[in-house]
């Protein structure tokens, strides 16, 4: 296999990031380094899924944060846990597996639900309408405080998961100084990265990846050609929606507890940008995206900390961000297609 | 039950107080090659968006090979082998030529996504007889070396032959054209009058909306000419050519 020289780059602008977590953390390195990881694998699993939406098949899907959100929602509901303000416990439930499955398959069945009235708009339309079904979706959340805990959210169910933790996970984490428990999910979000890249990659180059691109590229002219445009869409809506509802389970296994925040449209912007990152339709690209992203929104706070010695909380907190956003102003301006883009292929110029 | 390939009946649409299309009866027979003429803004592409699905009429019937597909959906009378080309060509910018035509090549059920996840030897297979199929065509039309390029980086003319190629893929019944020529050097453009010709010589019913008027005059076994959304003439060039209203149409009312 040919290696580019694109992903040499993002290959050391990745092990650049890592080493940088290990040169301003004196202390705690390798701990920042895993809770980082984990944060990145959950992550960039949801932009990978974004990807086939926006990058395959050009849809512009802001309301990413409810696919994560059915996701985590249903697969928690079906085990065993606590929820609401008494903490009401329910003691019985589906196995950690089973429920994972039916928690992917219902944030598919959402991003069809979702898809089937919303998915005839075009471009910006359907932009405004799926950031708005998401912002119904996590209020419904919060009010539904009998079943879902509202705002007091899910607890003790992180046991549900971790009684299927392997020894060697306890015995790395203990030479390590890591908690187990999030060495667990991190390991997990990982291996499904890998096993989802590879799925995608047997899909990229086949013809229902050529339809899809199809679709992105022009739907008139694949009507024209007897192909159902509409349908294509719902499909890349539905797996696109599956893959975000497994990182939101994740997601919630790292909290250990979960709440109707966690799924605010900020979660979705964070997920676009690692995304654009990484390179709107490429496989692997929200991969490095993720790591890269997190390094420097966990990172710049110590960067700040550096540039201005005298500075007090509240005005770090403003520097950091500044941080953020000029790192990925840079970025953006050097390689406006992202890291493993092709430029030919730059899909920002949206319609 | 009537010869034509295509009838419309009362066909008619409107935009705001502006009538685009108003037919009261077109049919068109197997194997022609028709061109339909007439001055801008005379109906010509929204009466083609209306017959292959693309708009919604107001009123009036649309008949398919005597099957009534007034208001269907564009692809659902794509697959009963009507296929058009658009005015402003329509090509996937962003995927190589041989990918435009494989796309358009590929049967429906062969993009299904579980077949495509399983990748049977059956399609691997279909994909590579696909793949021939394709790089035929497009030596045919002298732009294979372009193959493997974006069709993005293909000039308008080449565009122009790029979707006329994934529409051939297929062999469909009906060609509708719209504007194969506009913004075509000449020498292409003789290329691709040739090539329809060829295709009409094949049996494929053509209907071509063209503002080249030599050229129309040049292929067509029929003309038909619109303005203001009504037929105003019908028939042969020769008939054309001389038509009082058709020449009225073009260059305004004789005063005298």
């Amino acid at each position: 296999m040919k290696i580019s020289n694109k992903f040499l780059f993002a290959v050391f602008l990745t092990g650049f990031s890592i080493y940088l977590v290990f040169a301003l953390n004196p202390e705690g390195a390798s701990r920042i380094l895993l809770n980082l990881l984990t944060f990145a694998g959950i992550y960039g699993l949801s932009a990978i899924g974004l990807n086939v939406h926006f990058g395959w098949t050009g849809l512009l899907n802001f309301g990413h944060a409810s696919f994560m959100g059915v996701g985590a929602y249903v697969t928690l509901l079906l085990m065993p846990h606590a929820a609401g303000r008494e903490g009401e416990i329910t003691s019985t439930g589906l196995p950690f597996i089973f429920a994972l499955i039916i928690g992917i398959l219902s944030a598919a069945l959402f991003g069809l639900l979702l898809g089937l009235p919303a998915i005839r708009l075009r471009g910006d339309y359907l932009a405004i309408v799926t950031i708005a079904a998401a912002e119904i979706f996590r209020l419904l959340v919060r009010d539904l405080e009998s079943i879902t805990g509202g705002v007091y959210g899910i607890i003790n169910y992180t046991e549900n998961l971790q009684q299927y933790r392997p020894n060697f996970i306890n015995n790395f984490s203990e030479s390590f100084g890591f908690s187990p428990s999030q060495a667990w999910v991190c390991l997990l979000a990982w291996v499904s990265i890998f096993f989802t890249v590879i799925f995608l990659k047997r899909l990229n180059n086949s013809p229902w990846g050529r339809a899809l691109r199809a679709v992105r590229e022009d739907e008139d002219a694949v009507r024209a050609m007897g192909k159902n445009a509409v349908w294509l869409k719902l499909q890349s809506f539905m797996l696109g929606a599956g893959i975000a509802g497994l990182s939101g389970v994740f997601l919630a296994f790292n909290y250990g507890s979960l709440e109707t925040t966690v799924f605010v449209p900020l979660l979705t912007f964070y997920v676009w940008a690692i995304m654009i990152l990484g390179g709107v339709g490429t496989i692997t690209g929200p991969i490095f995206g993720s790591i890269i992203f997190w390094v420097i929104i966990s990172e710049t706070d110590r960067l700040a900390f550096m540039l201005f010695e005298n500075a007090n909380g509240q005005q770090l907190a403003g520097v950091r961000f500044l941080l953020v956003g000029l790192l990925i102003m840079v970025l953006m301006i050097f390689r406006p297609s992202g890291l493993l883009g092709k430029k030919e292929e730059l899909l920002l110029d949206v319609k | 039950m009537s010869n034509s390939l295509i009838e419309v009946k009362n066909l008619k649409k409107t935009f705001g107080g502006i009538t685009a299309v108003d037919i009261q009866e077109l049919g068109f027979n197997k194997g022609e090659l028709t061109s339909i003429i007439g001055p801008n803004g005379a109906g010509k592409t929204t009466f083609f968006d209306l017959i292959s699905g693309f708009q919604n009429s107001d009123s009036g019937d649309i008949y398919l090979k005597d099957k009534d597909v007034s208001n269907s959906q564009p692809y659902k009378i794509a697959r009963m082998g009507m296929v058009r080309t658009f005015q402003l060509t329509k090509v996937f910018d962003r995927m190589t030529v041989l990918e435009n035509l494989l796309f358009s090549g590929s049967e429906v059920n062969n993009d299904s996504l579980i077949k495509s996840v399983i990748k049977s030897k059956s399609q691997r297979k279909y994909e590579e007889n696909l793949k021939d199929k394709a790089k035929n065509i497009l030596e045919e039309l002298n732009i294979l070396h372009m193959a493997d390029s974006y069709a993005r980086e293909l000039s308008g003319g080449q565009k122009k032959l790029l979707e006329l190629a994934r529409s051939i893929i297929n062999e469909p019944e009906i060609l509708l054209l719209d504007e194969p020529l506009a913004g075509v050097n000449p020498k292409l453009a003789d290329d691709i009058l040739s090539l329809i010709k060829k295709l009409s010589n094949e049996g494929i019913t053509i209907l071509m909306v063209e503002h080249n008027i030599e050229a129309v005059m040049k292929i067509s076994e029929r003309i038909v000419v619109l303005a203001e959304g009504s037929l105003i003439a019908d028939g042969n060039p020769n008939e054309i050519r001389t038509d009082r209203n058709v020449i009225e149409a073009y260059l305004g009312k004789d005063n005298d």
